[in-house]
Formats: structure tokens, sequence, C-alpha cells
């Protein structure tokens, strides 16, 4: 066997990783390309598309290494992502081995996620927090984004746990996200119902997904483009599904009161 | 003296506009795994841009065009950020996009669907997916706008295999 197959690992574990962290795909094929280029072969073609990447280069003996990989989307992680884009303008300026390379990706892929989920939580009801002032509440409209944000994010996580993530969690957060500031509110009068409601919505908007599609269809990468938008238009689906739930519970269970 | 203290207390609830919308983004950039040198730069960009969307507002400007502009100067904003701290722009440009995505309008569009207001109903869904269709035509004309201007020197691996 050639020596020169050992270089599919590094590349393999790049994609993966920018893909499974929330990385677009244009960004995928950058990468490896680049990697395979730094790593002296002349030939490299790599083809990613959401849920999978094909990688092929021209070994040293003139055969042709080619691997295929599923990818299954993790939770997105930013810095990973720009951890492996890092490592890969690294390969450009200096000469490092497939060890090396290979070493500096496994300790991205072991690094532990520097918050905890109480803190991702937390930071999540900061978020929703802003965001009912931004869209015209006050205190205690971003007091109950607050709180309501942060519960809808550990459903989530608990759901999560157990394996029915996406978009069953992204419909129970954005019901929750609707029903309970509603009953809030008709309890103490207190809230901009429409700005607080909104602001707890936010953070299930496929944000990501609407900007990799858009990314990836600039780039002329049109199957990449359409799938991510799909993704989008799906998720968009499910959080109009929730707040359209959780209006209509709302308003059977008091007679449209509000 | 009351239309300069008009025009005070707009600059005013513009500035909480901006602050808000920067603190949303600052607290999703944590959410989103962002690297932490990201997160106010990333912040104070969705803040600006946010910010300029609202002042377009208030000065009547036609919605779409008002998000269009603000989507087109967070996406130039973003990758030029990018450029300078050596960091992906996928970062900021998402970060920038977060406070425009129209999640006041979706949820009036359902909250008038559950009220049996159709009418209402669709005019505020087409509202929403035309701003999200702004959003996109921003994005994607900001980020190719700044390739343009872009210089990137030929791709210099070592020995050729």
């Amino acid at each position: 066997m050639n020596d020169d197959a050992r270089y599919m690992a590094p590349l393999h574990l790049a994609a993966r990783l920018i893909l499974e962290n929330g990385g677009e795909t244009y960004r995928v094929e950058e990468t490896v390309t680049r990697m395979g280029h730094a790593f002296g072969f002349s030939e490299v073609e790599a083809f990613a598309v959401p849920s999978g990447i094909f990688i092929s280069y021209r070994k040293g003996d003139g055969n042709i290494e080619t691997a295929v990989k599923r990818v299954r989307k993790g939770a997105t992680d930013l810095t990973r992502v720009d951890a492996v884009n890092a490592i890969s303008r690294r390969m450009e300026q200096e000469q490092l081995t497939c060890e090396e390379v290979m070493e500096a990706l496994r300790a991205i892929e072991s690094r532990r996620a520097q918050l905890t989920k109480w803190q991702l939580m937390l930071a999540l009801g900061l978020s929703s927090a802003g965001w009912a002032v931004m869209f015209g509440g006050w205190g205690w409209d971003a007091a109950v984004a607050f709180v309501v944000s942060t519960l809808a994010q550990g459903v989530a996580f608990l759901l999560d746990r157990a394996r029915m993530r996406s978009f069953v969690g992204t419909l129970t957060g954005c019901f929750l996200g609707t029903i309970l500031p509603m009953f809030f509110h008709l309890f103490t009068g207190l809230l901009v119902t429409d700005a607080c409601i909104a602001a707890c919505l936010m953070p299930m908007l496929p944000g990501l997904a609407m900007t990799n599609a858009v990314q990836d269809t600039m780039r002329g990468d049109m199957v990449s483009g359409i799938a991510s938008a799909t993704s989008a238009a799906l998720t968009a689906a499910m959080v109009a599904g929730g707040a359209l739930i959780g209006n209509t519970v709302f308003r059977l269970l008091t007679g449209g009161v509000l | 003296m009351t239309d300069w203290l008009e025009l005070l207390r707009t600059i005013g609830y513009g500035f909480i506009i901006f602050l808000s919308s920067a603190v949303g983004t600052y607290g999703f950039a944590i959410f989103m795994h962002a690297p932490k040198r990201a997160w106010l730069p990333a912040s104070l960009i969705g803040g600006v841009s946010y910010a300029l969307y609202w002042a377009l507002l208030q000065v009547n400007a036609y919605e779409p065009l008002s998000i269009f502009l603000a989507a087109l100067l967070g996406s130039v904003l973003g990758q030029l950020c990018a450029r300078k701290m050596r960091m992906i722009a996928s970062i900021f440009i998402l970060l920038a996009m977060i406070p425009l995505v129209p999640g006041l309008g979706l949820y009036r569009c359902m909250a008038y669907l559950a009220q049996g207001a159709y009418g209402e109903g669709v005019k505020a869904g087409v509202s929403a997916m035309v701003d999200i269709v702004m959003i996109a035509f921003g994005l994607g004309i900001g980020s190719y706008g700044i390739r343009l201007f872009r210089h990137r020197p030929a791709n210099e691996g070592s020995a050729v295999k």
C-alpha cells in the first residue's frame, strides 16, 4: 500500500469537523483543497453536500485515492470551524507533517465545550432579553423573554438527550415561547406581548442555514444552497407551527382574551 | 424647541435599539460557540446593522430597501472584520444577520392566522418573506462585492508530488 494513502485521514477529519459544526460546504471544499495542495498533491478534488463529503487526490504512484463519508450534523460550534480553517491556513505558511496536522485536528475534535449547558441557556436568555427591547418591549418583556428562552432551551437540551432534538425541539421551544408570555400577560398585563414572544422565537429561527444557503449559492454550489434553503424553510415552518399551536391553545383555554 | 427635544428623544431611543440588538447578538454569539474574541465585534456589527434598519424606517424609507441596506452593511462590515482579525467571515456575517431575521413578522403572521384574520396573516407572512429575500440579496451582494476587491495570491503549496 502506498504511504500517500495516509493523507486521506486528516483531509476527511478536517472536512467532517467543518461540516458537523455548522460550516458551509464551499468552506469544506476550499479547506480540503488547500490542505491537499499543502501536503504536496497537485490533483485534489473535494465535493461536499450538507450530509456528506467526497475527497480524491492523485498519489505519488499515479493512482487516485478516493473516499466518501456520511456526515451527521451536530451542534453548531463556530470556534471549531474557525480552528480547522486556521490550521489549513497555517499549512500554507509552514510545512506540517501529516501526523502534526492529524494531532492538531484531533485536539480540536476532542476539545471539550468551553461553556456548560447552563451557561449556554443563560446566554440564549440574554440574547432574547436584548431582542425583546429591540422589538419595542421594556424591562418586564426583557425579564420574561430571558426566563422563557432559558427554559425553552433547557427543554431543548432534555429532548436532545432523548435524541428528539432538531424539529421537535424547535416546535416545543416555540410553543413554550408563545404560550408562557401570553399567560404571564393575562395575569399581570405587564407585557408588550408581540415583542416578548418574537424575542423568544428569534433564537430558533434558522439564521445559520439561511446564511449558509446564500453563501453556497453565491459561490455557484446550487445543490448545497438548495439543501440549506430547504432546511431553513423547514425550520421556519416549525417555528411558525409552534407559534401557531401556542396561540391557538391559549385562545382555546382562555377564550381569546388577549 | 419641541423639534429638538423630539430629535434628541429619537436619537436616544436609537441608541437603545443599537444597544439592545448588540446585547441580543452577543448572547447569540456565545450560544453559537463563536470564538471569544469575536463576541464583541460581532455584536457591535449586529447592533449597527439593526440600528441602520431602524433609522431608515424612522425616515419612512421603504422597508425592503431598509433591510437590504442593513444586510449589505452587516455583510461588508463582517467580512472586513474577519479579514482584519484573520477569522472566518461566516462568524461575523451570521451574527450580523441574526437581528435582521424577521421574527416579529413571522410571529404576527401566525398570530393573525390563529385569530382567523387570514388576510392580515398572509400580508404579514408575505412581508416577512420579502424581508428574508432582501437579507439574502444584501448578504450575497455584500459577499460578492468584497470578493471583487479582494486580492488573493495564487496558492503556492509545498513541493508538488
